[in-house]
């Protein structure tokens, strides 16, 4: 277990004034088997009539309306996290996976994918060939795919795909946007977290595998983050395919949902033409490492 | 209870402005379409500068075909009746199916006039029917709010087409008296200092109609910090 | 009297009809246009026991669907017990996950269904269509009904025929048994889009305010209406016109300049009743249709009173063999269309098409149903002065109070096109009142 201390800072900035800007905002960590949230703090600006909600993927979220003329919104998060060892989330209804068995328009395959995942998809799984998986219990490691009981049958799988998604695209902001699909990136060959993550969703949709899109934050200063949950049958194991490793307790989890889409930190409708730039500043840290620095 | 919005108070209240408008505009050029049969040929220019509208027109039979009838030409009556008849389609739930179809009976009939040699006759049933809008209105339109909406608009554009043609003093007169007593009916915002103001010029010697056009023309432009009456 | 007689006031009807406005609007090379939709005086009539045959089945029907709607975004056991496959439900259009979990007032999804049924020449009805996101229509036979009243007195006089003047007075009971506090509102596009005699006839009948996206606003996690004097009044029930996907930009396309931001998530907390419920689309998708009579039987252990048509799947191998064996005698329709889109006959292909159709029935099975040609029962029209038999279906509206009501009317649509099966207003075809008999 350790426990993390994060800042979550998003700004918006107007060329010109705006008003009548309607929010919503999903960027509030919450409990859960994995972490548990200690004195969370939220602040908005400007002040705004609103309320809160959960939505239908369990995510927190803010909404309302700045009616009043404004240039910059900002949200501040900032509060503690305790974050297990064990980063598996319990799936208790099974039958209710299913909607994240399918495609999005974000993760769509197209031939590039396509191209990727036969290149792939015959690749011998069984334990003599396999590396040994870091994060998931030796038992499952051991376990021979040939008696297939599940669990850790996907578990190689999602992580083959992760190598796969890893090498097929390069690190570099900038060049695609939040509403490139999978197939787009992978056919520029770079994008960021949230195109590798699209990538590997894809592939493992191909193979009706239920998956899901997290967004979240992780040790480090930076942007945030997002990765990928895999279900094998009776927990969600994450994978993060922007790093080419097992998600663990220096990772913190936002929300899911079957893409980004479903999690997007902003959604924004306002009157007005301005020109707008979303900064988002991350900060997670050692609780620990604070005492150790003074 | 009667609820209405900002949206539709404001198309109640254009919907009686462009019904008299229609109406007004048509008694008027039936009156020059009389002289223009046999005696002036070019009563039209005239009228035209009297109605403040762009005299586009070449001759007196492009002036009756155009002013009348073309829909294209922003400032014909079949203009203005469209207008009404765009207002109105949208107020079927205030003033009711039985009012409403008063208008489309005139659009019918402005079809007809536009196709008949005898214009005049058809432009009556054009009259006849926005006539009977207004009977229909009275008669089956529960909501006096509503009522008093559409009539305000009737008693502010007759004032300003009026105040246009430089109707004599007495008319004028008439039509501010009873748009004084409307318009607190309504209990829409408009400027009182303006209201005052419109009062007073009635009663000048010489009107200035020039004066009586600008001043209705922004009774309602109400500035926040000014004395205003309603809500 | 002879319903042939009927005829005789055509015209007194017609100008009526005109006279109040009675238009759809529809788009052509994208400039907006009123047209009058077609009216044929005979009604179509049905006595009294079939009515209540129909009746029985379609109520059954709709609290089916309503079960099924409330169990997708619920506790999904119908896909756990595999009586429906997911892949109907989350590959199929009308799902949309934002509903996940969110219960609308009463538990009624499908407040008003317009459920499309034809009758075969041996007299047996199937079930076409369920229409369950914003069926449109009841507004003409109404009015229809009212003018036909007024020209010829005397034959609502010597006919029996069941008043269908209730129809705003079911709508009203439908919308004021889920209002959550406050006034009732019907929510149109605005004039230009195609139903817009129906919202502002609605409106007027019903007695609920006629709004558009930009007159009611969400405050204080509530709705209210704003008076032109600044004033706000509580909205608890919207009967909204406008579809899943523009009404609020917030949680749906946020591209919707015609929604209400927010609506939603108050909607989510139970501050407001949305009529029909967001989401229902997943019931009404044509793969799903064929699922409707087992979800008869497993929701409420019945046996389906009306049929499907006879419908093949052919996401199951069985039915994709007995589709390729008989192509020419169906008719395929994508599951994805509507307003008759989408349709094509087998023996109606060429060679070349076929094998394309084919090829693309093999790739995407799931996109496609397979149904029997029904023989229709052609009714008569009058065309141009003489009676003519034509295609025709019946679209049945069942409101959902406390227990399901079957309007005791309909709009009956016919093809004036004598080789056409499509009946939609969008492709020119006409409608006929509908009488059901006292007897």
């Amino acid at each position: 277990m350790r426990k993390l201390k994060f800042q979550y800072r998003m700004q918006l900035s107007f060329s010109k004034p705006v008003n009548r800007h309607h929010f919503t905002l999903r960027c509030f960590p919450k409990d859960s088997e994995r972490q548990q949230i200690e004195n969370q703090e939220v602040k908005i600006e400007p002040s705004y009539d609103g309320g809160d909600k959960t939505d239908s993927f369990g995510n927190l979220c803010k909404y309302g309306v700045v009616e009043k003329e404004h240039s910059e919104f900002v949200v501040n998060v900032t509060g503690t996290v305790c974050v297990n060892g064990s980063q598996f989330q319990p799936v208790y209804e099974k039958h209710k996976v299913g909607m994240f068995r399918y495609h999005t328009a974000l993760t769509k395959k197209g031939p590039t994918i396509e191209n990727i995942y036969n290149k792939c998809k015959d690749k011998d799984l069984s334990t003599e060939n396999f590396p040994y998986i870091p994060g998931i219990s030796d038992a499952d490691n051991i376990k021979n795919i040939e008696n297939n009981e599940g669990s850790i049958e996907v578990i190689r799988r999602a992580y083959y795909f992760m190598n796969v998604v890893h090498d097929c695209l390069e690190y570099a902001p900038g060049i695609t946007q939040v509403n490139t699909t999978a197939e787009e990136a992978a056919t520029l060959g770079s994008g960021v977290c949230q195109d590798y993550s699209h990538i590997m969703l894809s592939l493992l949709r191909m193979e009706h595998i239920p998956c899901r899109y997290v967004a979240g934050m992780m040790m480090g200063e930076g942007a945030s983050h997002a990765w990928v949950e895999v279900c094998d049958g009776e927990k969600w194991v994450a994978f993060d395919p922007t790093n080419n490793c097992m998600v663990d307790d220096s990772y913190i989890c936002i929300s899911n949902g079957r893409d980004a889409k479903d999690c997007t930190i902003n959604q924004g409708y306002f009157y007005g033409l301005p020109e707008q730039v979303q900064e988002i500043h991350v900060l997670v840290e050692n609780v620990e490492d604070e005492y150790t620095n003074i | 209870m009667a609820i209405l919005s900002i949206e539709h108070s404001d198309r109640l209240f254009w919907l009686g402005r462009y019904c008299e408008r229609v109406y007004t505009t048509i008694k008027e050029f039936a009156i020059r379409f009389d002289s223009m049969i046999e005696l002036k040929d070019e009563d039209y220019n005239e009228y035209c500068i009297e109605q403040d509208i762009p005299n586009i027109y070449t001759s007196k039979e492009d002036f009756i075909k155009r002013y009348c009838f073309d829909e294209t030409d922003t400032n014909s009556i079949f203009s203005n009746l469209i207008r009404a008849y765009d207002n109105a389609v949208v107020l079927r739930e205030e003033i009711g199916s039985e009012t409403l179809a008063y208008v489309q009976l005139a659009v019918y009939a402005m079809n007809k006039a536009k196709t008949s040699e005898a214009p005049l006759v058809y432009l009556q049933k054009v009259v006849d029917n926005i006539v009977a809008f207004w009977g229909m209105a009275d008669d089956d339109i529960d909501s006096e709010c509503v009522r008093s909406m559409l009539k305000l608009g009737k008693r502010v554009e007759r004032i300003d087409l009026y105040a246009r043609m430089k109707m004599e003093k007495a008319e004028l007169q008439r039509e501010m008296k009873r748009l004084s007593k409307r318009i607190n009916r309504t209990g829409i915002r408009y400027s009182t200092m303006k209201l005052a103001h419109l009062n007073y010029i009635m009663e000048m010697d010489e009107i200035p109609t020039d004066l009586v056009v600008e001043e209705i023309e922004s009774l309602f432009d109400v500035r926040v910090n000014e004395d205003v009456v309603g809500l | 009297m002879k319903e042939e007689e009927l005829y005789r006031y055509s015209d007194t009807v017609n100008e009526l009809l005109a006279r109040y406005g009675v238009k759809f609007g529809i788009y052509k090379n994208g400039i907006f246009k009123e047209q009058l939709f077609p009216f044929d005086m005979i009604p179509r009539k049905i006595g009294k026991d079939e009515f209540n045959y129909l009746e029985k089945g379609l109520k059954q029907r709709v609290m089916a669907l309503n079960e099924f709607i409330k169990d997708i975004y619920g506790d999904k056991k119908i896909i756990r017990d595999k009586v429906v496959p997911e892949e109907f439900v989350y590959m199929g259009s009308g799902y949309l996950a934002q509903c996940e979990g969110v219960t609308p007032p009463n538990g009624i999804y499908t407040h008003i269904s317009g459920i499309d049924l034809v009758q075969a020449k041996d007299g047996e009805w199937y079930i076409l269509e369920d229409n369950l996101r914003i069926p449109s229509g009841a507004s003409y036979p109404m009015i229809a009904r009212d003018i036909c009243r007024r020209s010829s007195p005397a034959t609502f006089k010597n006919n029996s025929i069941c008043d269908n003047r209730n129809y705003a007075k079911l709508l009203r009971k439908t919308m004021d048994y889920v209002n959550a506090g406050g006034h009732t509102v019907i929510l149109s596009p605005g004039r230009y889009n195609a139903a817009y005699f129906e919202h502002s006839y609605l409106a007027e009948q019903t007695g609920a305010h006629l709004v558009t996206g930009n007159e009611i606003v969400v405050e204080n996690d509530n709705l209210y209406f704003i008076d032109y004097s600044g004033r706000k009044e509580r909205v608890g029930a919207v009967y909204r016109r406008i579809s899943d996907e523009y009404l609020d930009p917030m949680n749906f396309n946020p591209e919707s300049v015609i929604g209400i931001p927010h609506i939603y998530d108050i909607y989510r907390k139970g501050n407001v009743a949305l009529i029909n419920a967001p989401g229902n689309g997943v019931a009404d998708d044509k793969g799903i249709y064929y699922f409707v009579p087992k979800m008869i039987k497993y929701y409420l252990d019945e046996e389906p009173i009306l049929n499907n048509a006879p419908t093949y799947l052919p996401f199951y191998e069985k039915d994709m063999e007995y589709v390729l064996e008989h192509f020419d005698d169906l008719v395929l329709k994508d599951v994805a269309e509507a307003g008759g889109y989408g349709v094509v006959f087998g023996n109606s292909m060429t060679k070349d098409e076929k094998e394309k159709f084919i090829g693309m029935l093999k790739a995407e099975p799931r996109r496609f149903i397979a149904q029997e040609v029904i023989d229709f029962l052609d009714i008569d029209i009058c065309d141009e002065g003489k009676v003519v038999p034509r295609k025709a279906d019946l679209r049945a509206f069942v409101l959902m109070a406390d227990e399901p009501m079957v309007w005791r009317s309909g709009l009956t649509r016919f093809s004036r096109n004598p080789d056409s099966f499509i009946v939609n207003s969008s492709q020119g075809g006409g409608f006929k009142d509908t009488w059901v008999l006292e007897e």
